[in-house]
């Protein structure tokens, strides 16, 4: 028997819809899973999805994907690319894996929300495969983590790291549930697929690829490249619901939804993506820097796409701008600085030959992170370990969770905002961050930051208490990922120096 | 005496941190143990005889070094910025 083209029947099986009649619209799609915006059934009915699959095309190419990914990684598995990696290397991937993993499956959950209780046939067969892309995305990174688990503890958080309540857990799970968890299948859609997929995750997934491949890591090069291929179908799914939004009278809900999301996920982005970039990537293996990749992929071509969907930029575009020069400059201090609350090994990346690569990227480094930077190996050179970790701890943005930061050095610049409810304080790192928590305290001013939670009584006064609180025990706790070795080349800069210096 | 946290910004260092004080220190006491907790850690020493002074964050004056922190109608958390006097 002759099968039917699939475009003689895509758009009749793909517009087949319930008409309740044991239950109410109302019933079917409650408006806490499914936000209708006042939009009526028949236009969501109308959304139009660029990106058409069939079932069975896409079971046949996710095979396909997945057996290149699991051949390369069986290739891979008995060379000792992972014992020979440098420890730059070592703590990307142990970031990569620890704050991803788990990610992914906050991502399945959305989607399977859209699948449930989306208004519209089209968005919920787009969303089933999505759910499962995620569920494969969550299983396979974890999987290929467990590769390292043999040579290396660390790669235990990759599955437990979201069973903690480890700092920067907490940071990107309140931002997950935030935009994925806890919002109504319509929202999530906009929130999930434009505010993280469609503009973040060629930063992390395409770049990282790229970089992965020169760094000779052609096992985690093929996996990225297998997650990304499958984020830009189903990041899709947002697009055509923003649309729908814009010419039903709704693009001022629609904006703020793509405003919310955009800058939460950049705040993560910003350390995950950026510590990662400038700071992880092996020097020698380095070609953009975060803020290059920024101005094209997000600034520029996240940009345009929100334009021509009907929106306008959002209102902090010009806070961006300066934002990707600087948070993850003064983030990577913090997270060398606390290395113990991490448990990854974290590396200062700031050799003298490194400092050159970020004054390049970022002229004005040097007076001003770097300043910072010459305190921290100045004492590391003198043995002074000690100090090299302040005994005051951070503050915390009471909506990112990351520190509340500025400018450092010659060019410093002190940045807070605030919030007063009661006898609280809400403390922030930016005025975008402040504004979303504004846009809606009573979601917001319940949850308490890792040093909130240190000074109301929630984690004990001793040391241990925290660590223990965060789930680290001793072995679990970030030491300098090469030993402090990297301050041996501050010294060969004296030694040539004192050398010129003397003929 | 009462443990009081201020969140404090030292010139020079990357962010805020956090600093327990007591409520009876005066502001100039605040600035001598952020000093004591930050310079030669993140923050370089200052050259001798330059004068530090605190404000809230964001405000134009600074304030009186002999103010205590409980007669100063602080929020718990307060924001200070701790700046070179020019």
């Amino acid at each position: 028997m002759a099968l039917l083209k699939m475009e003689e029947w895509y758009d009749l099986a793909r517009e087949t819809n319930w008409t309740p009649s044991y239950v109410s619209e109302d019933e079917l799609y409650p408006e806490p899973m499914s936000n209708n915006y006042d939009i009526p059934l028949e236009t969501w009915e109308t959304f139009d999805e660029p990106y058409k699959v069939t079932y069975r095309d896409y079971v046949k190419a996710q095979r396909d994907k997945d057996v290149g990914a699991y051949s390369v990684k069986a290739a891979l598995a008995r060379s000792d690319f992972f014992k020979n990696a440098s420890p730059h290397w070592k703590a990307l991937l142990a970031l990569h894996f620890s704050a991803v993993c788990w990610a992914e499956f906050h991502s399945a959950s959305s989607f399977a929300r859209m699948t449930r209780f989306s208004r519209s046939p089209g968005m919920r067969n787009m969303a089933t495969f999505g759910t499962l892309d995620e569920i494969r995305h969550g299983q396979i990174q974890i999987y290929f983590a467990y590769e390292f688990l043999k040579h290396d503890a660390v790669f235990d958080w990759c599955h437990k790291s979201s069973k903690t309540e480890n700092w920067i857990i907490i940071s990107v799970r309140h931002a997950l549930d935030d935009i994925a968890h806890t919002r109504d299948a319509t929202s999530a859609a906009i929130m999930l697929n434009m505010g993280l997929e469609l503009a973040f995750t060629n930063l992390q997934f395409v770049a990282l690829s790229a970089d992965a491949a020169k760094c000779g890591d052609h096992t985690f090069a093929t996996m990225l490249q297998s997650i990304q291929s499958d984020e830009a179908r189903h990041a899709q799914v947002g697009e055509p619901v923003v649309r729908i939004m814009v010419e039903n009278g709704k693009k001022k809900e629609a904006q703020q939804l793509v405003e919310i999301a955009f800058w939460r996920i950049w705040k993560q982005f910003s350390a995950l993506s950026g510590i990662g970039m400038d700071y992880y990537t092996p020097l020698e293996h380095r070609e953009n820097s975060l803020k290059e990749f920024m101005e094209e992929w997000v600034i520029g071509q996240f940009g345009r796409t929100v334009e021509a969907l009907g929106l306008d930029l959002p209102w902090y575009w010009d806070i961006l701008k300066q934002d990707i020069s600087n948070f993850h400059h003064a983030n990577q201090i913090g997270v060398y600085v606390y290395r113990a609350t991490e448990w990854w090994r974290p590396i200062a990346s700031t050799s003298p030959a490194e400092r050159e690569w970020l004054e390049e990227k970022y002229p004005g480094w040097n007076e001003t992170y770097g300043k910072c930077w010459d305190v921290i190996s100045q004492n590391i050179r003198n043995g002074d370990y000690e100090k090299t970790v302040p005994v005051a701890p951070p503050l915390i943005c009471n909506m990112c969770g990351l520190e509340v930061t500025g400018v450092a050095g010659d060019k410093w610049r002190a940045v807070n905002h605030h919030v007063d409810i009661g006898n609280r304080r809400y403390h922030f790192c930016s005025e975008p961050c402040k504004w979303i928590f504004e846009l809606e305290p009573s979601r917001y001013k319940g949850h308490k930051s890792i040093i909130d939670r240190l000074f109301d009584g929630t984690i004990g006064p001793e040391p241990d208490d925290f660590y223990n609180y965060m789930g680290q025990s001793p072995a679990e706790r970030g030491t300098d990922g090469y030993e402090y070795q990297w301050v041996d080349g501050y010294d060969e800069v004296d030694d040539d120096q004192s050398l010129r210096a003397t003929g | 005496m009462a443990d009081f946290p201020l969140a404090i910004n030292l010139q020079g260092d990357y962010g805020y941190k956090v600093v327990i004080v007591d409520d009876s220190n005066t502001i100039e006491e605040v600035i001598g143990t952020s000093v004591d907790q930050i310079v030669s850690v993140l923050v370089a020493p200052f050259p001798e005889g330059t004068i530090l002074r605190a404000r809230v964050h964001g405000a134009n004056k600074p304030l009186n070094n002999s103010l205590r922190i409980a007669d100063a109608n602080f929020i718990q958390m307060e924001a200070l910025e701790i700046y070179v006097e020019e």
